[in-house]
């Protein structure tokens, strides 16, 4: 007998002013499942989400809730449903207790007052029921750990009597042995009925936690398919689709000496055993998924946290940066992912952001800013990056993201680096200015720079490096050349524990 | 970390009640500090100067905290929600010229003054409330604007001269004997009936909860369905209202002249009580109480020094060195839960 599925999406499309987010997507989820949904980042995952949770409206398409035809058209419709979502970080109060936390806008009341001992009692309950413990209802939230304040998120969207839970990326924060502690949370709701959309990055969990499994690509879902007849390898393919990446340039990475050497690098709770030579002239890609170590290992090495075990080599000579601005005067220049809160002054003019890491270099007798020297490197930095601008006095802040990205990148640009450091280089970027910002990164590293770009995006990193590390769970498990498939990497970086032969 | 959750925890640990404090506590540990410091400052005061417990030097501290303790309630569920008022002097400029040449004009009767102060004050909160929660800009900046913007209109009201020989009408508010009831001083009775009932507000209805969440996290209280914007909104009326009041006791407290400092530097010693009194500015979370015992220990200090024959400056420093205090120890108890 074929059961009545809880929730059914057909047809559905979302569009984002010109750009198509969703394409076609149809989503069916039965009670007691647990349903994983993968995709690669922009693959449509996240506005497919908020359209179930009544984030946004879908433009086109049906929404199916228990047979019934529903339009969900906010968040409180999709509570009302009985569609609870755990958001990636959790949304809590710190300053005030689990029980409260748990009951914060829908309150029991009585008499015009909050009922404190029945919200207690009930907390107790459904703590209980998630085998946590009932002292923890009278704790406060910012006394507990980031693995527990997730399962307090669980539980304030159980407390609404939910039939659907969506958690997104619920991994990326935990612990391996805090992982198994959700994926006993999963089953135990399921096994009650729940019906579950598991987003992730990790495949490996995909295959462990999952009934089913539906892969979305470019902004369509291209199939559901039962996780028992999948592997990692499998669903990484179906990801990436057949695509080959993108025909380039075969480069001939330069033999220069080795710039940068990582010599067991390590930091506790972070990565381990991070070991890797980068030459003059070569561009290394280091990929991984969310939480997998890889952003850390960048924090490193550019100054913003201290290892805890292990040497970074520059030029021969070993160095501990303790701050950005000792990376940058031990020859390690910076872009960081996040440009807006890391390093741009968005009120201030592309000059001013440009020549603010070189103010002596630009100085007369350095005491003096040589306001026309500044000028004419600015221009000329301008003109070669093509920053599309009325002029140098512009406020970055009013730029496009891929303009104030590469003005970003000129300011590494003043003094030729030895050694370049891209974070998620292209984030937020659109395709004429990322063309154009990864024909800069080819040019320098053809002058000579030695450059280590780490990216999530993993079509930038097989079309720029030279070679590809791949890192998981806190180490670098594999690495491929120029020629790898799309596929293999992702099986790589995302778990699949036969697939890690180099190449 | 002991809370961090243990795989095999017992599900047989049966139906155990909720441990620990139900309620959030009803004082907490800066309230406990203050009102142990205050004592050992009253008990070594007395000791010092006699006359620090008598009549004729307390029920004046009393009246000089109302109004400071008064506005705290306001400002209180203000920074709690994350925000600051700094508009509070020239609020008070503009309600007590308004009320004041009013009086002195047309005689109008105790009743008609409170409404017309209590009226102005709740206008020019709710011009700053609705900017506030409504404009997206930083309470500060708004605030600081329209702090400039009252007073311009206060200086207008006013003229180039004080206001002289008001009328005796508000009395009852006053410093007098006709202002006590049983040797309370009325405005002193009415700021602590006040912020026990807004104690109570904040700590046991929905809408008072719904404070600290907006403070707390605006992005979650929103998905929590609770309305951010009008929460807001309502911590600033709640300010004018209570400036409006406030207003009326520094009338009466006066003599029948009111001039052009009236209001002068009360922005800063009614957010120097709430800060005292361990409301944190980062908002999320904060008490009325400890409001009121942080404007008891700033007029002591100032009363203290005075009677000490101890330069009046000295004051300013310990109440510095308080605001420090307070503002540290809100850091490190941050600092301390964030890093486990």
């Amino acid at each position: 007998m074929a059961q009545q599925p809880r929730l059914t999406l057909t047809g559905v499309v979302k569009s984002y002013g010109a750009v198509k987010a969703i394409r076609h997507a149809d989503f069916e989820l039965q009670p007691g499942q647990v349903h994983a949904l993968v995709g690669e980042n922009g693959a449509g995952k996240s506005t497919l989400i908020k359209i179930i949770s009544g984030a946004t409206a879908p433009d086109a398409g049906s929404v199916t809730y228990d047979g019934q035809s529903v339009t969900i058209t906010s968040t409180v419709d999709a509570i009302n449903l009985g569609i609870a979502t755990v958001y990636q970080e959790p949304q809590l109060f710190g300053e005030l207790t689990v029980a409260e936390n748990i009951f914060m806008g829908r309150e029991i009341v009585t008499r015009g007052r909050v009922d404190w001992a029945a919200q207690n009692d009930s907390v107790v309950k459904l703590l209980e029921s998630l085998d946590l413990p009932a002292k923890l209802a009278t704790a406060t939230v910012a006394s507990l750990s980031v693995a527990t304040q997730q399962q307090v998120s669980i539980a304030k969207a159980l407390a609404g009597d939910a039939k659907v839970l969506i958690l997104d990326e619920p991994s990326a924060i935990l612990t391996d042995a805090e992982i198994e502690v959700l994926f006993g949370v999963i089953r135990r709701l399921a096994g009650d009925g729940v019906a579950i959309i598991y987003i992730s990055h990790r495949l490996d969990e995909v295959i462990t936690i999952a009934d089913q499994v539906t892969v979305m690509r470019d902004g369509a879902t291209i199939g559901t398919y039962p996780v028992a007849d999948m592997t990692v390898r499998r669903i990484a393919e179906l990801m990436v689709g057949d695509a080959l990446s993108e025909n380039t340039e075969p480069r001939t990475a330069p033999e220069g000496d080795p710039v940068l050497e990582l010599k067991s690098l390590a930091r506790a709770g972070a990565f381990r055993d991070v070991s890797l030579q980068l030459r003059s002239g070569e561009i290394l890609g280091l990929y991984g998924l969310i939480g997998s170590g890889v952003a850390e290992i960048a924090e490193c090495i550019y100054g913003l946290t201290k290892a805890s075990g292990g040497d970074i080599v520059v030029q021969g000579r070993p160095v501990a940066p303790k701050s950005p601005r000792e990376a940058a005067r031990n020859g390690i220049a910076l872009l960081p992912a996040n440009r807006k809160t890391e390093g741009m002054f968005s009120f201030q003019s592309i000059a001013f952001n440009v020549s603010i890491a070189h103010l002596q270099k630009l100085s007369l007798a350095r005491a003096f800013v040589d306001r026309s020297g500044e000028r004419s490197v600015v221009k000329d930095l301008m003109k070669r990056l093509a920053v599309r601008a009325s002029d140098e006095n512009q406020a970055v802040g009013t730029l496009s993201g891929g303009n104030a990205q590469k003005v970003m990148l000129a300011r590494q640009l003043v003094e030729r680096p030895k050694l370049l450091l891209l974070a998620e280089p292209t984030q937020g970027v659109d395709i004429g200015a990322k063309e154009e910002i990864h024909r800069i990164i080819t040019e320098l590293a053809d002058n000579g720079t030695a450059v280590l770009m780490v990216t999530s995006d993993l079509q930038e990193a097989l079309r720029m490096a030279d070679r590809l590390l791949v890192v998981r769970a806190g180490t670098i498990t594999a690495e491929f050349g120029p020629g790898a498939r799309q596929a293999d990497v992702l099986a790589a970086a995302a778990g699949d524990r036969e697939g890690t032969a180099s190449a | 970390m002991s809370t961090t959750l243990d795989p095999n925890a017992s599900p047989a640990a049966a139906p155990v009640k909720a441990r620990g404090r139900v309620l959030p506590a009803p004082v907490t540990p800066p309230e406990i500090a203050l009102i142990g410091v205050l004592v050992v400052l009253w008990i070594a005061l007395a000791a010092a100067t006699p006359a620090f417990l008598s009549a004729g030097s307390v029920i004046p501290l009393l009246v000089e905290v109302a109004p400071v303790a008064l506005i705290g309630i306001g400002m209180t569920f203000v920074i709690i929600t994350g925000g600051i008022d700094v508009s509070v002097a020239g609020a008070i400029m503009v309600c007590s010229v308004i009320t004041g040449k009013l009086m002195r004009d047309n005689a109008i009767p105790l009743w008609l003054c409170l409404v017309v102060a209590v009226a102005t004050g709740a206008v020019l909160g709710l011009f700053n409330g609705v900017l506030i929660a409504y404009g997206r800009v930083h309470a500060i900046i708004i605030t600081f604007g329209t702090a400039n913007l009252f007073l311009f209109i206060g200086l207008r009201i006013f003229g180039s001269t004080p206001i002289a020989g008001m009328p005796n009408t508000l009395a009852w508010f006053g410093r007098g004997v006709d202002g006590r009831t049983v040797g309370v001083p009325n405005s002193f009775a009415i700021t602590v009936i006040l912020t026990a009932i807004a104690w109570w507000y904040l700590r046991h209805t929905p809408g008072g909860r719904h404070f600290f969440a907006v403070g707390g996290d605006p992005v979650a209280a929103r998905l929590a369905g609770i309305r951010v914007q009008r929460r807001i909104l309502t911590a600033y009326v709640i300010t004018g209202l209570l400036v409006g009041l406030a207003s009326i006791f520094t009338l009466a407290k006066g003599t029948s002249n009111l001039d052009q400092s009236v209001g002068s530097g009360q922005e800063l010693a009614v957010i120097a009580a709430v800060v005292i009194g361990g409301t944190s500015i980062m908002g999320g979370r904060g008490s009325v109480l400890g409001t009121l015992l942080g404007a008891l220990l700033v007029q002591t200090v100032k009363s203290g020094v005075i009677q000490l024959g101890w330069p009046s400056q000295l004051s300013d420093l310990f109440v510095g060195v308080f605001i420090v205090v307070a503002v540290g120890t809100d850091l490190l108890r941050r600092r301390a839960r964030r890093e486990p």
